[in-house]
């Protein structure tokens, strides 16, 4: 089992062009923290809609990669979207980073979550895996998309860091500046 | 007269047509949202494999607002389409995501118990809908199906190009 910042770093540097999205609490803190790049979208609220939003982005930009990060809380509040996902084969990589407990609110466990991976493949995605390490997690194929990628991870032992700073209104503008030109906006804060 | 297609369709099919022209002449991309039967005669439309603009079907009302959240931040214009049954659902995306991201959407609402006489299920949000919007501070235009364009024009004035989450509260049935 992982910890949770090691599988997200490992994520976004192998998708490091993908416009990612992460749902809110910790993950989208453990994100900002880890990276905080222009191709980020962070939910802060709304938890279940990460992948939703990610495959609206997805429809809307075609020729790009999307990154959906995903608790396993919030993946167990919205499995009812993996089939409408399927349905448009967006280029899009569905990450459900599952330490079984919601986190942000104090360590409860989560509600019952099933096997996400053969959730995903019975909805009709084109892959789906479950892995617990660096090592399994770098050896994927995720060519074929959209694909889903359960991370078992640890527990955090670690303090959440900070909240996001800007306003949720300059992230949507950040975010639209990097969708009107990739290449200068990538690395701007 | 009207040809034996529209009459068949049902009599607001003429109201639905004129509603997505005026959409998609400015530029509506995306269809997304969850069924009623007082908006099947737009569905109807939206399924029509000629229709001129995306249609996303979804599971739920606040997935679709998710899917069409997604597609505005992206730069696409999306609609999104629900029964008012649907608004429950959907309080959570519209305040801890569209209202404090600016992210605003229109969206079509049909009022289903508007006068307390429909099914028994419709009633509580059928009286408190407009009271609903109201608390939300989201601007609403019910559809006048003798008048749809002017109806319509209002609502897009509410959705100020993307300043505001507006409703279109359709009772009639189109």
């Amino acid at each position: 089992m992982l910890d949770i910042r090691d599988a997200l770093g490992a994520l976004l540097e192998r998708e490091s062009a993908a416009l990612t999205v992460s749902t809110c609490g910790y993950i989208t803190r453990d994100v900002y923290n880890i990276r905080d790049r222009a191709n980020h979208f962070y939910l802060v609220g709304s938890m279940g809609m990460a992948a939703p939003i990610g495959l609206g982005i997805a429809l809307a930009h075609p020729d790009r990669r999307v990154l959906v990060l995903d608790g396993d809380g919030s993946f167990a509040m919205n499995p009812g979207c993996l089939p409408m996902i399927a349905e448009h084969r967006p280029d899009l990589v569905h990450v459900v980073l599952d330490n079984g407990a919601h986190e942000s609110t104090g360590g409860q466990r989560t509600a019952a979550l099933g096997d996400p991976a053969a959730m995903a493949l019975a909805a009709g995605y084109a892959a789906a895996h479950t892995v617990d390490d660096l090592d399994q997690l770098a050896a994927l194929d995720l060519t074929g998309t959209p694909t889903l990628v359960r991370i078992r991870c640890k527990p955090r032992s670690h303090p959440a860091g900070k909240r996001v700073e800007q306003t949720p209104q300059e992230l949507v503008k950040r975010f639209r500046a990097h969708l009107a030109d990739p290449a200068a906006h990538l690395e701007a804060v | 007269m009207l040809p034996e297609s529209s009459l068949a369709a049902g009599p607001g099919t003429e109201v639905a047509e004129t509603l997505l022209k005026a959409f998609v002449s400015r530029g509506h991309s995306h269809f997304t949202g969850v069924p009623c039967s007082l908006l099947k005669g737009f569905f109807r439309l939206l399924e029509d494999p000629e229709c001129p603009a995306a249609y996303i079907p979804a599971p739920r009302e606040d997935s679709a607002l998710g899917v069409a959240s997604g597609l505005a931040v992206a730069g696409a214009r999306p609609v999104v389409l629900m029964q008012n049954s649907g608004l429950g659902y959907s309080l959570n995306v519209l305040t801890s995501f569209n209202l404090i991201y600016d992210v605003h959407l229109p969206i079509v609402v049909s009022w289903r118990g508007h006068d307390g006489k429909d099914a028994v299920e419709h009633d509580v949000i059928g009286r408190e809908l407009t009271r609903l919007l109201d608390v939300f501070g989201l601007p609403w235009t019910v559809l006048d199906n003798e008048h749809p364009e002017d109806s319509v024009e209002a609502f897009l004035k509410q959705y100020d190009a993307g300043r505001n989450t507006a409703v279109l509260i359709v009772r009639e049935g189109i």
